[in-house]
């Protein structure tokens, strides 16, 4: 058995999303209570709250960490329609030896959506220091910061429009340069009607826009999340979905003479994986850092895990109920069940009893 | 009788209600036992009946007493009374209050009953239409005026009805005339009430003077009115297939309306969590929830979001009813049609993530966060890659000059063999056996020429009689040139002389692999050796015992094809399980100098099958096969596919495959900068030694990575590393570290300076001659030594070099001889030069850190 260690978020409401800097030992959340909240983690491993402070005036979606060669610098995006970043400034410095006071300022305030802002990402750091909004009206914005010493001047560089409401979005971490960069947007839209909810934007260098070169049609049900996998060098890219399954979908690049002509990268997309444990909505998935296990939470309050034994070939490997305790019943069917994807498994708790025999029970 | 079943909790925390024909309540205890019957309401949960009340058959709706330790229910029915009821003895008894009925002047059905939340006595009522009576009436259960009505307009009929009937005037009326659908009271106000009107309107009534309406809003949807039990502004109700939300201070339209495909039965708002609604439908096996954002921008109220979830408690059937626990969070309770109980905890919604280093985070609940540590036990049985590139790189992988040595490192057999295979063939390149390949890893393929003109290699018939098998007749095809020999080189299997085989087979038969050895012996026809290894390997332990029926049966080879040794062989092969030994039977019984049973023998190394399809193979099935079976290989991704493909474009398809495979960008990585010269390197190597390097410095194995790079450009002779830093004079501008650099090569204008050893004494310019700036600290020009050495650097001869560096700060550009300055700054915080008050130290929050 392990133990899951527990931090007090002392967060007022919901969390909705913590997030860990480069290395992993900084860790931000945000919540509705109008917050965030940074984390540091001391010489003994333990997680010490060292910054909080009202972020928005709205719940706060999302919050990420840019690339630490930009410095110590957040990004958040909240329902009061703004995206903001924001950087850590060392102030005095109380004594020799010890820490100085560090508080967050406030660099930019991104305002120009009409609409909840819900999910704000940094670009690849090797295109310099960019910005990927995306907001309930459909719109994905770009924004550069031309000057990566000056974090207070941001400018709109692209407005994509997307036509369904976006939820959220990911940029592919690619760090070949020869690629043109790649974002992945989820639409929360519920209609299966209105097709497909994630897209694949593009950015073309010759016409130096942003263009979809794909929507996955397989996914019509309102997507929560979405996330590209830590690349390595892979020939494909791996896009995990959160929708009413986990979906893992690979993007293969197909090298033709259209693509070549055009400019943009055409792409062979099949699912890879799609696990319906959850048995239910689907909000979070996220990948380790060599993209070889996924982790995924749901409304039936787990965490999950699944691994990739080979290519497309993925396994439930791990079930952790939200208080840390592993079912390990649940883990040990996993475990048996057959390789190839997609497996599906259903999982319920709740076995009922009847209530027949109750009634003789006398009133008095 | 109805057979909807409605359930409740009740103000006391494990105790519930149902009600349908019969009154229930419940009572909830934690599993223990598992073995006595009971009725399980969850995992770890069992609902216990404590006591049933089949009095009231008619019940159209109930209300729970909302203060008090002891149940008492308001029991509204068909005919419009209304009854107190309660289970058992409890402190109402003394007042008088169980059994007391409250009846209206003219029977109707009864809609609702809803009790005051601060004024507890007071409960109000609502009936169906009466064309000359009010339909709602507030009644005060304490206050009981037992006079007939002054008007004398009691009906007889009511007080004949029932025997306990006490007949009262209610405390205030409202509404002649009027349908009442549903009431909810507000929590922080005693006096208003909202009413759902005559399919109409919903109104919001005060009784504090006289009964006024205070507002009103026409709407169809005037059932199941509740008031959200945090804030007292926010009013659902619904109506058919509509549910509305509505905010009592902006009363005209619905703040939400949210429609569903089927008819909704119950609304109720969660009162631990602000702002949840949750909702039913018919014939429905799941609940919705919506959580209700609302926010303020500048000065305006926008339009409030709402996040939906689906709660299924019960997967099999239809629910009929559901209730929030009043205090427990997040937690309610479903009954189906059929009586099924079910308690669910609404999770919230986890979110989660992972950090480079393993963690995970997630948050439980709204005010938890779980970690779990990279070290714990759940990955240990996963092995995932990423764990085995951490510890790998911590053990060096990768950096050992000889290659083989780097697979050692490894347990995984297919690493190690490839490291080995590069090793052997790169020494093979300079033992000079492999030239004119301008590649040191040449492949079989490559080697063979596979693709260029085809030669004829000589064929040379042995006979097995010769060989000292008295009982052949036939004789073996042994194919040979000169660029089978090398290929043959590759896979370890050129045995000039008879001793080299030996030599192999000994070690093969110290290792334990007696069938390999023997194997191999009979593939160079060398049946006597073999049947010496198989006893031999029958001797050396119990679990080769079996070895020496082989060996039996191997001495009896026979090559006639009607020998019955033959066709037994043949027969049995099958079964038998050892792969190098069926592939040596299979060689013996072949027809016709067809070997595909020994060629497609996966159980074999690569490097043996290719050998033995380079011995005995003619040339163009030869090419054939082996052209088959590197397509094999690359599409595994099998790293044996290196002896075939060796480093070239093939050789990186190869890894491409293997990486895409296995996700081991470390091997992958380190086997492209070792083995395959650099000006073969496409975008895609590049990117694969990118992305290694980028994993060891989130990892912060920043020496890892130092020493990768030192061995990466190892490789690339003729780059040297760009300068990363230069100091220039303040005067001239001229570049010091050029004439510092000349000095170390002993050339340039001070080369005689160099021999003694103080040689790097050098505290001006070398071109104007200007002094150099002084260390802040000890106020010498740089360039001169910096005296005593603190904190006993002295062993270390580097660490006294770094000493006397030059250091400054970014930001304020003072500085001085590194060891002073760390030395400064371990006690104090700012910069050492006197008017300054930068924070040098502090700037780098990582510095900081580590401090």
């Amino acid at each position: 058995m392990f133990e899951a260690e527990e931090i007090n978020a002392e967060h007022k409401d919901l969390i909705h999303d913590v997030a860990y800097d480069f290395y992993g030992q900084r860790m931000a959340t945000c919540s509705s209570d109008q917050y965030v909240k940074v984390w540091d983690q001391n010489h003994e491993g333990r997680w010490i709250l060292t910054s909080s402070w009202k972020a928005h005036s709205g719940s706060v979606w999302k919050v990420t960490w840019a690339h630490p060669e930009f410095g110590q610098v957040l990004a958040t995006c909240s329902f009061d329609r703004t995206a903001a970043v924001w950087e850590e400034i060392v102030g005095e410095t109380p004594g020799p030896g010890e820490r100085g006071s560090r508080h967050w300022v406030r660099r930019t305030n991104l305002v120009d959506s009409r609409t909840s802002v819900t999910d704000v990402k940094f670009g690849p750091k090797t295109q310099g220091l960019q910005l990927a909004t995306c907001s309930i009206d459909g719109i994905i914005r770009i924004y550069e910061a031309p000057d990566v010493m000056n974090l207070s001047q941001w400018t709109l560089q692209h407005e994509v429009q997307c036509k369904l409401s976006c939820s959220c979005l990911s940029w592919n971490p690619s760090l070949s340069k020869s690629l043109p960069q790649m974002l992945a947007v989820g639409s929360d839209d519920s209609n299966p009607a209105n097709g497909g909810k994630v897209f694949i934007f593009e950015y073309s260098e010759n016409i130096r826009r942003w263009t979809k070169i794909e929507t996955i049609n397989t996914i019509t049900d309102a997507v929560h999340d979405i996330s590209f996998s830590p690349n390595l060098g892979r020939s494909f890219h791996l896009l995990a979905v959160a929708t009413k399954d986990v979906r893992i979908i690979s993007l293969t690049p197909i090298h033709d003479q259209a693509s070549i002509q055009s400019g943009l990268t055409k792409l062979s997309v099949q699912t890879a994986a799609q696990f319906e444990d959850h048995a239910s909505t689907v909000w979070r998935v996220c990948w380790n850092i060599t993209g070889t296990i996924l982790a995924s939470s749901g409304d039936d309050g787990c965490v999950r895990m699944f691994k990739m034994n080979y290519i497309n070939t993925w396994k439930p490997i791990a079930v952790l109920k939200g208080d840390g305790s592993n079912l390990s019943n649940e883990n040990q069917k996993s475990m048996a069940s057959s390789t190839g994807a997609p497996v599906s498994q259903t999982a319920r708790y709740y076995k009922l009893g009847t209530i027949s025999s109750s009634r003789e029970v006398p009133w008095h | 009788m109805s057979a909807k079943l409605e359930i409740e909790w009740t103000q006391i925390a494990n105790k519930f209600i149902t009600w349908g024909s019969e009154i229930c309540l419940y009572e909830t205890e934690f599993l223990k036992d598992k073995t006595i019957p009971c009725m399980k309401i969850s995992n770890n949960l069992a609902a216990f009946l404590l006591t049933t009340n089949p009095n009231y058959h008619y019940i159209k709706c109930l209300d729970i007493y909302p203060k008090s330790n002891d149940i008492l229910l308001a029991v509204g029915q068909g005919n419009g009374k209304v009854s107190l009821v309660t289970f058992g003895p409890s402190q109402f008894d003394s007042q008088g209050l169980p059994g007391k009925e409250f009846v209206p002047r003219h029977p109707r059905q009864c809609n609702t009953v809803a009790w005051n939340r601060i004024d507890s006595n007071l409960v109000a009522v609502g009936l169906d239409k009466y064309r000359s009576d009010h339909s709602v009436l507030l009644w005060d259960i304490v206050k009981c005026p037992f006079s007939p009505d002054s008007n004398g307009a009691l009906k007889p009929s009511v007080s004949s009805m029932t025997t306990s009937t006490e007949v009262s005037k209610p405390v205030a009326e409202f509404g002649m005339s009027d349908m009442t659908a549903s009431l909810a009271w507000f929590n922080t106000n005693s006096k208003t009430l909202a009413v759902g009107m005559n399919l109409k309107n919903i109104r919001i009534v005060d009784f504090r003077d006289s009964v006024k309406v205070v507002t009103s809003t026409p709407t169809k949807a005037v059932f199941g009115l509740c008031m959200e039990p945090n804030l007292d502004r926010h009013l659902a109700s619904y109506c058919d297939n509509q549910v509305c939300i509505w905010d009592v201070r902006n009363f005209e339209k619905p703040l939400v309306t949210l429609t569903y495909p089927k008819p909704t039965l119950k609304i109720g708002w969660c009162p631990t969590r602000h702002n949840l609604l949750a909702s039913l439908q018919r014939d429905s096996s799941l609940i919705n929830l919506y959580d209700i954002q609302q926010t303020i921008v500048g000065n305006e109220e926008v339009e409030p979001s709402i996040l939906e979830r689906v709660v299924i408690p019960n997967y099999s059937q239809n629910i009929t009813s559901f209730s929030w626990h009043p205090t427990e969070e997040n937690r309610l309770l479903s009954i189906t049609l059929t009586g099924t109980i079910s308690d669910y905890i609404v999770y919230d919604r986890i979110t989660l993530n992972w950090a480079p280093n393993s963690n995970v985070v997630w948050t439980f609940g709204r005010k938890t966060m779980k970690i779990l540590n990279e070290n714990s036990s759940l990955y240990d049985p996963l092995k995932d890659i990423s764990h085995k590139i951490k510890q790998r790189a911590l053990d060096g992988y990768g950096l050992k000059e000889e290659l083989s040595k780097n697979g050692d490192m490894v347990d995984d057999v297919l690493i190690k063999n490839a490291w080995k295979w590069l090793q052997l063939s790169g020494k093979l390149s300079d033992e000079g056996i492999l030239r004119g390949y301008n590649s040191r890893h040449p492949g079989v393929r490559t080697v063979l020429k596979i693709d260029g003109v085809n030669v004829k290699s000589d064929t040379i018939s042995i006979s097995w009689a010769d060989l000292g098998n008295s009982s052949c007749h036939s004789s073996a095809k042994i194919y040979r040139h000169e660029d089978r020999d090398k290929a043959l080189y590759l896979c370890g299997w050129k045995f000039d002389k008879d001793n080299t085989l030996s030599k192999l087979l000994d070690r093969l038969e110290k290792e334990h692999a007696f069938s390999r050895a023997a194997a191999i012996a009979v593939f160079n026809l060398k049946i006597k050796q073999a049947l010496e290894i198989l006893s031999r390997g029958a001797e050396s332990s119990f679990e080769h015992s079996n070895l020496n029926i082989v060996a039996m049966a191997l001495a009896g080879f026979s090559d006639d094809k009607n020998s019955v040794w033959k066709q037994i062989s043949a027969g049995t092969r099958a079964q038998i399980g050892d792969p190098y030994l069926r592939a040596m039977f299979a060689f013996l019984t072949a027809e016709n100098y067809n070997y595909d049973a020994v060629l497609n023998e996966d159980g074999m190394l690569v490097e043996d099958r290719v050998a033995f399809a380079c011995t005995f193979l003619s040339d163009g099935k030869l090419l054939d096969y082996l052209k088959a079976l590197a397509m094999e290989l690359t599409e595994e991704g099998n790293l044996d596919g290196l002896l075939l493909t060796g480093n070239n474009s093939d050789g990186m398809q190869l890894l491409q495959q293997y990486l895409d495979v296995t996700g081991d960008i470390q091997t992958t990585a380190l086997i492209v900068v070792k083995a395959f010269p650099i000006e073969s390197y496409t975008e895609k190597s590049k990117e694969w030694v990118t992305s290694y390097r980028n994993l060891l410095d989130v990892w912060q194995l920043w020496n890892e990575r130092a020493h990768f790079d030192i061995m990466l450009n190892s490789y690339k002779p003729t780059e040297k590393p760009p300068q990363q830093v230069y100091v220039s004079c303040n005067f001239c501008g001229k570049s010091i570290s050029a004439y510092m650099q000349g000095l170390n090569r002993g050339r340039g204008p001070f080369s005689r300076m160099g021999s003694t050893a103080n040689k790097l004494k050098m505290s001006s310019c070398p071109n104007c001659r200007k002094p150099l700036p002084r260390c802040a600290i000890c106020l010498m020009h740089m360039g001169t030594t910096m005296g005593k050495h603190i904190n006993g650097d002295v062993d270390s001869n580097k660490l006294v070099e770094f000493s006397h560096w030059f250091t400054w700060c970014q930001s304020c550009r003072h500085g001085g001889h590194a060891s002073h300055m760390i030395h400064w700054f371990r006690n104090h915080s700012e910069c050492p030069v006197t008017p300054c008050s930068c924070k040098c130290f502090a700037i780098d929050s990582w510095s900081n850190e580590d401090v």
